[in-house]
Protein backbone atom coordinates (compact mmCIF):
# COMPACT_ATOMS: atom_id res chain seq x y z
CA UNK A 1 0.00 0.00 0.00
CA UNK A 2 2.82 2.31 0.94
CA UNK A 3 4.56 1.50 -2.27
CA UNK A 4 1.38 2.25 -4.20
CA UNK A 5 1.03 5.65 -2.58
CA UNK A 6 4.61 6.53 -3.33
CA UNK A 7 4.29 5.41 -6.93
CA UNK A 8 1.02 7.29 -7.37
CA UNK A 9 2.48 10.46 -5.90
CA UNK A 10 5.53 10.24 -8.10
CA UNK A 11 3.40 9.64 -11.17
CA UNK A 12 1.24 12.67 -10.32
CA UNK A 13 4.31 14.79 -9.84
CA UNK A 14 5.74 13.73 -13.18
CA UNK A 15 2.42 14.38 -14.85
CA UNK A 16 2.36 17.91 -13.49
CA UNK A 17 5.83 18.74 -14.74
CA UNK A 18 5.94 20.70 -17.95
CA UNK A 19 2.41 21.96 -17.43
CA UNK A 20 2.21 25.75 -17.47
CA UNK A 21 0.35 27.33 -14.59
CA UNK A 22 -3.05 28.51 -15.66
CA UNK A 23 -3.21 32.31 -15.54
CA UNK A 24 -6.45 34.18 -14.96
CA UNK A 25 -7.17 37.80 -15.72
CA UNK A 26 -9.74 40.06 -14.19
CA UNK A 27 -10.59 43.55 -15.28
CA UNK A 28 -10.61 46.34 -12.73
CA UNK A 29 -13.12 48.93 -13.75
CA UNK A 30 -12.84 52.58 -12.82
CA UNK A 31 -15.79 54.92 -12.99
CA UNK A 32 -15.82 58.67 -12.61
CA UNK A 33 -18.58 61.22 -12.85
CA UNK A 34 -18.02 64.94 -13.05
CA UNK A 35 -20.97 67.15 -12.43
CA UNK A 36 -21.00 70.67 -13.88
CA UNK A 37 -18.50 72.84 -12.06
CA UNK A 38 -17.38 76.39 -12.39
CA UNK A 39 -14.60 78.48 -10.91
CA UNK A 40 -14.53 82.26 -11.06
CA UNK A 41 -11.33 83.98 -10.05
CA UNK A 42 -11.44 87.75 -10.09
CA UNK A 43 -8.17 89.11 -11.41
CA UNK A 44 -8.88 92.83 -11.45
CA UNK A 45 -11.74 95.12 -10.63
CA UNK A 46 -12.83 97.68 -13.20
CA UNK A 47 -12.39 101.40 -13.43
CA UNK A 48 -14.96 103.84 -14.78
CA UNK A 49 -14.23 107.24 -16.21
CA UNK A 50 -16.62 109.98 -17.15
CA UNK A 51 -17.35 111.01 -20.72
CA UNK A 52 -16.64 114.56 -21.93
CA UNK A 53 -20.36 115.41 -21.79
CA UNK A 54 -20.49 114.09 -18.20
CA UNK A 55 -23.47 111.89 -18.98
CA UNK A 56 -21.70 108.55 -19.06
CA UNK A 57 -19.56 106.96 -16.38
CA UNK A 58 -18.19 103.84 -17.96
CA UNK A 59 -15.37 101.36 -18.12
CA UNK A 60 -15.58 101.76 -21.90
CA UNK A 61 -14.60 105.42 -21.75
CA UNK A 62 -11.07 106.58 -22.34
CA UNK A 63 -8.96 105.75 -19.31
CA UNK A 64 -11.48 103.22 -18.02
CA UNK A 65 -10.86 99.53 -17.77
CA UNK A 66 -12.91 96.39 -17.55
CA UNK A 67 -12.80 94.06 -14.60
CA UNK A 68 -11.26 90.71 -15.50
CA UNK A 69 -12.25 87.31 -14.26
CA UNK A 70 -10.85 83.89 -15.05
CA UNK A 71 -13.54 81.33 -15.72
CA UNK A 72 -12.79 77.63 -15.66
CA UNK A 73 -15.59 75.18 -16.24
CA UNK A 74 -16.49 71.66 -17.22
CA UNK A 75 -19.32 73.04 -19.35
CA UNK A 76 -22.99 72.56 -18.69
CA UNK A 77 -23.21 75.91 -16.94
CA UNK A 78 -24.52 79.37 -17.64
CA UNK A 79 -22.75 82.72 -17.26
CA UNK A 80 -24.63 85.94 -16.56
CA UNK A 81 -24.50 89.31 -14.84
CA UNK A 82 -27.10 90.70 -12.48
CA UNK A 83 -28.64 94.16 -12.67
CA UNK A 84 -26.63 96.54 -10.54
CA UNK A 85 -28.30 97.18 -7.20
CA UNK A 86 -25.42 98.25 -5.00
CA UNK A 87 -24.03 101.67 -5.78
CA UNK A 88 -22.46 104.51 -3.86
CA UNK A 89 -22.66 108.00 -5.30
CA UNK A 90 -21.47 111.36 -4.00
CA UNK A 91 -23.98 113.50 -2.14
CA UNK A 92 -23.94 116.03 -4.95
CA UNK A 93 -25.38 113.50 -7.36
CA UNK A 94 -29.11 113.68 -6.81
CA UNK A 95 -30.31 112.47 -10.20
CA UNK A 96 -30.97 108.93 -11.27
CA UNK A 97 -28.45 106.81 -13.13
CA UNK A 98 -29.11 103.79 -15.32
CA UNK A 99 -26.44 101.16 -14.74
CA UNK A 100 -25.79 98.58 -17.44
CA UNK A 101 -23.40 95.70 -16.72
CA UNK A 102 -22.09 93.63 -19.62
CA UNK A 103 -19.44 91.00 -20.15
CA UNK A 104 -17.49 89.36 -22.91
CA UNK A 105 -15.26 86.32 -23.00
CA UNK A 106 -12.14 85.21 -24.82
CA UNK A 107 -10.46 81.84 -24.65
CA UNK A 108 -12.14 78.48 -24.96
CA UNK A 109 -15.45 80.23 -25.43
CA UNK A 110 -15.81 83.46 -27.35
CA UNK A 111 -18.69 85.52 -26.08
CA UNK A 112 -19.43 88.83 -27.72
CA UNK A 113 -20.17 91.54 -25.19
CA UNK A 114 -23.64 91.01 -23.83
CA UNK A 115 -25.80 91.61 -20.81
CA UNK A 116 -27.75 88.39 -21.25
CA UNK A 117 -27.06 84.92 -19.94
CA UNK A 118 -24.85 82.66 -22.04
CA UNK A 119 -24.98 78.88 -21.91
CA UNK A 120 -21.55 77.26 -21.89
CA UNK A 121 -21.72 73.65 -22.95
CA UNK A 122 -18.08 72.72 -23.46
CA UNK A 123 -15.16 72.67 -21.04
CA UNK A 124 -12.37 75.19 -21.01
CA UNK A 125 -10.90 78.32 -19.51
CA UNK A 126 -11.67 81.89 -20.42
CA UNK A 127 -10.79 85.43 -19.53
CA UNK A 128 -14.05 87.26 -18.91
CA UNK A 129 -14.10 91.04 -19.20
CA UNK A 130 -16.79 92.75 -17.15
CA UNK A 131 -17.88 96.25 -18.09
CA UNK A 132 -20.18 98.70 -16.37
CA UNK A 133 -21.71 101.84 -17.77
CA UNK A 134 -23.80 104.38 -15.94
CA UNK A 135 -25.78 106.87 -18.01
CA UNK A 136 -27.82 109.93 -17.20
CA UNK A 137 -30.54 111.28 -19.40
CA UNK A 138 -31.79 114.73 -20.24
CA UNK A 139 -29.81 117.53 -18.70
CA UNK A 140 -28.53 115.44 -15.79
CA UNK A 141 -24.78 115.13 -15.27
CA UNK A 142 -22.45 113.10 -13.11
CA UNK A 143 -21.14 115.03 -10.13
CA UNK A 144 -17.74 115.49 -8.58
CA UNK A 145 -16.92 112.76 -6.07
CA UNK A 146 -16.48 109.04 -5.66
CA UNK A 147 -18.70 106.49 -7.31
CA UNK A 148 -18.73 102.82 -6.54
CA UNK A 149 -20.79 99.99 -8.00
CA UNK A 150 -20.81 96.24 -7.61
CA UNK A 151 -21.40 93.91 -10.53
CA UNK A 152 -22.41 90.34 -9.79
CA UNK A 153 -21.00 87.81 -12.24
CA UNK A 154 -22.81 84.51 -11.88
CA UNK A 155 -21.93 81.04 -13.02
CA UNK A 156 -24.62 78.45 -12.39
CA UNK B 1 -32.90 61.93 16.64
CA UNK B 2 -35.45 60.76 14.10
CA UNK B 3 -35.27 64.12 12.38
CA UNK B 4 -31.50 64.00 12.38
CA UNK B 5 -31.56 60.52 10.97
CA UNK B 6 -33.92 61.53 8.21
CA UNK B 7 -31.79 64.50 7.32
CA UNK B 8 -28.75 62.31 7.18
CA UNK B 9 -30.60 59.88 4.95
CA UNK B 10 -31.71 62.69 2.71
CA UNK B 11 -28.13 63.80 2.31
CA UNK B 12 -26.96 60.30 1.58
CA UNK B 13 -29.67 59.61 -0.97
CA UNK B 14 -29.32 62.70 -3.05
CA UNK B 15 -25.75 63.79 -2.97
CA UNK B 16 -22.24 62.56 -2.80
CA UNK B 17 -20.50 65.61 -1.43
CA UNK B 18 -16.93 65.80 -2.58
CA UNK B 19 -14.67 68.59 -1.46
CA UNK B 20 -12.40 69.99 -4.11
CA UNK B 21 -10.00 72.76 -3.36
CA UNK B 22 -9.90 74.25 -6.82
CA UNK B 23 -13.63 74.81 -7.17
CA UNK B 24 -15.67 77.65 -5.91
CA UNK B 25 -18.50 75.38 -4.89
CA UNK B 26 -19.26 71.72 -5.28
CA UNK B 27 -21.52 70.06 -6.04
CA UNK B 28 -23.43 72.36 -8.38
CA UNK B 29 -26.25 69.94 -9.11
CA UNK B 30 -28.21 67.57 -6.92
CA UNK B 31 -31.48 65.85 -6.20
CA UNK B 32 -32.51 65.04 -2.68
CA UNK B 33 -35.28 62.79 -1.40
CA UNK B 34 -36.63 63.59 2.03
CA UNK B 35 -39.31 62.13 4.26
CA UNK B 36 -39.75 65.31 6.30
CA UNK B 37 -40.92 68.83 5.55
CA UNK B 38 -37.34 69.92 4.81
CA UNK B 39 -34.46 68.66 2.75
CA UNK B 40 -30.79 69.11 3.38
CA UNK B 41 -27.87 69.75 1.10
CA UNK B 42 -24.21 69.91 2.00
CA UNK B 43 -22.08 72.07 -0.25
CA UNK B 44 -18.38 72.82 -0.21
CA UNK B 45 -17.43 76.40 -1.08
CA UNK B 46 -13.77 76.76 -1.91
CA UNK B 47 -11.40 79.68 -2.08
CA UNK B 48 -9.22 79.57 -5.20
CA UNK B 49 -7.38 82.77 -4.28
CA UNK B 50 -4.03 83.21 -2.64
CA UNK B 51 -5.61 85.28 0.08
CA UNK B 52 -8.30 84.86 2.70
CA UNK B 53 -11.75 85.90 1.51
CA UNK B 54 -15.15 86.39 3.08
CA UNK B 55 -17.72 83.97 1.70
CA UNK B 56 -21.49 84.19 2.04
CA UNK B 57 -23.98 81.48 1.25
CA UNK B 58 -27.45 82.42 0.04
CA UNK B 59 -30.44 80.36 -1.04
CA UNK B 60 -32.77 81.56 -3.79
CA UNK B 61 -35.79 80.14 -5.54
CA UNK B 62 -36.11 79.85 -9.31
CA UNK B 63 -36.92 83.56 -9.58
CA UNK B 64 -33.94 84.51 -7.44
CA UNK B 65 -36.10 85.43 -4.51
CA UNK B 66 -34.51 84.62 -1.13
CA UNK B 67 -35.57 81.36 0.50
CA UNK B 68 -35.81 81.10 4.28
CA UNK B 69 -33.37 78.24 4.58
CA UNK B 70 -31.17 77.35 7.53
CA UNK B 71 -27.55 77.80 6.51
CA UNK B 72 -24.74 76.68 8.78
CA UNK B 73 -22.61 78.75 8.56
CA UNK B 74 -24.02 81.43 6.28
CA UNK B 75 -20.96 83.71 6.30
CA UNK B 76 -17.38 82.95 7.14
CA UNK B 77 -13.77 83.65 6.30
CA UNK B 78 -12.15 81.06 4.09
CA UNK B 79 -8.41 80.68 3.91
CA UNK B 80 -6.41 80.51 0.71
CA UNK B 81 -7.03 77.33 -1.30
CA UNK B 82 -9.29 76.04 1.45
CA UNK B 83 -12.81 74.68 1.39
CA UNK B 84 -15.26 73.83 4.10
CA UNK B 85 -18.66 72.15 4.34
CA UNK B 86 -21.83 74.17 4.66
CA UNK B 87 -25.13 72.55 5.59
CA UNK B 88 -28.24 74.03 4.02
CA UNK B 89 -31.68 72.91 5.22
CA UNK B 90 -34.47 73.98 2.88
CA UNK B 91 -38.17 73.87 3.80
CA UNK B 92 -40.57 72.44 1.25
CA UNK B 93 -43.11 75.07 2.27
CA UNK B 94 -45.98 72.63 1.83
CA UNK B 95 -44.97 71.64 -1.68
CA UNK B 96 -44.15 68.12 -2.83
CA UNK B 97 -40.94 69.27 -4.49
CA UNK B 98 -38.83 72.37 -4.56
CA UNK B 99 -36.07 73.72 -6.75
CA UNK B 100 -33.59 76.09 -5.20
CA UNK B 101 -30.31 77.71 -6.01
CA UNK B 102 -27.60 77.64 -3.39
CA UNK B 103 -25.09 80.36 -4.13
CA UNK B 104 -21.60 81.02 -2.89
CA UNK B 105 -20.84 84.72 -3.06
CA UNK B 106 -17.73 86.70 -2.42
CA UNK B 107 -16.20 90.06 -3.19
CA UNK B 108 -12.52 89.17 -2.99
CA UNK B 109 -11.29 92.69 -3.67
CA UNK B 110 -13.62 95.16 -1.95
CA UNK B 111 -13.34 98.93 -1.76
CA UNK B 112 -12.66 99.42 -5.45
CA UNK B 113 -14.59 101.73 -7.76
CA UNK B 114 -16.14 98.92 -9.76
CA UNK B 115 -16.03 95.78 -7.74
CA UNK B 116 -17.06 92.37 -8.93
CA UNK B 117 -19.03 89.91 -6.86
CA UNK B 118 -18.39 86.36 -7.97
CA UNK B 119 -21.42 84.18 -7.50
CA UNK B 120 -21.38 80.44 -8.05
CA UNK B 121 -24.83 78.91 -7.89
CA UNK B 122 -25.77 75.26 -7.71
CA UNK B 123 -29.21 73.99 -8.63
CA UNK B 124 -30.82 71.53 -6.26
CA UNK B 125 -34.09 69.66 -6.51
CA UNK B 126 -35.80 68.37 -3.39
CA UNK B 127 -38.48 65.67 -3.52
CA UNK B 128 -40.72 65.07 -0.56
CA UNK B 129 -41.53 61.39 -0.10
CA UNK B 130 -44.55 60.31 1.91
Amino acid sequence: MKLFRTAFGAALLVACLDKPALATTQNVIFNGTISPTCTLVIATNGTMTVSPDLQTLSSHNSGGSAGTVTLTTTGGVSLSVDPVTTTTVPAADTTSTTWTPTYSSAGAHSIVETGSATAISTPGADLVSVHLAGTKGGSNRFANGNYQATVTLRCE
Amino acid sequence: MTRFGTLTAALAVGLIPVAAAAQSMSPMRGEVNSFTDVFAVRVYPANPYDQKIKVEIHVYDQDFQPVAARISPSAFQLGSQASRPVLVVVPFGGAAERKVRICTESIPFPNQQTQIRAQICGKFFGHRKS
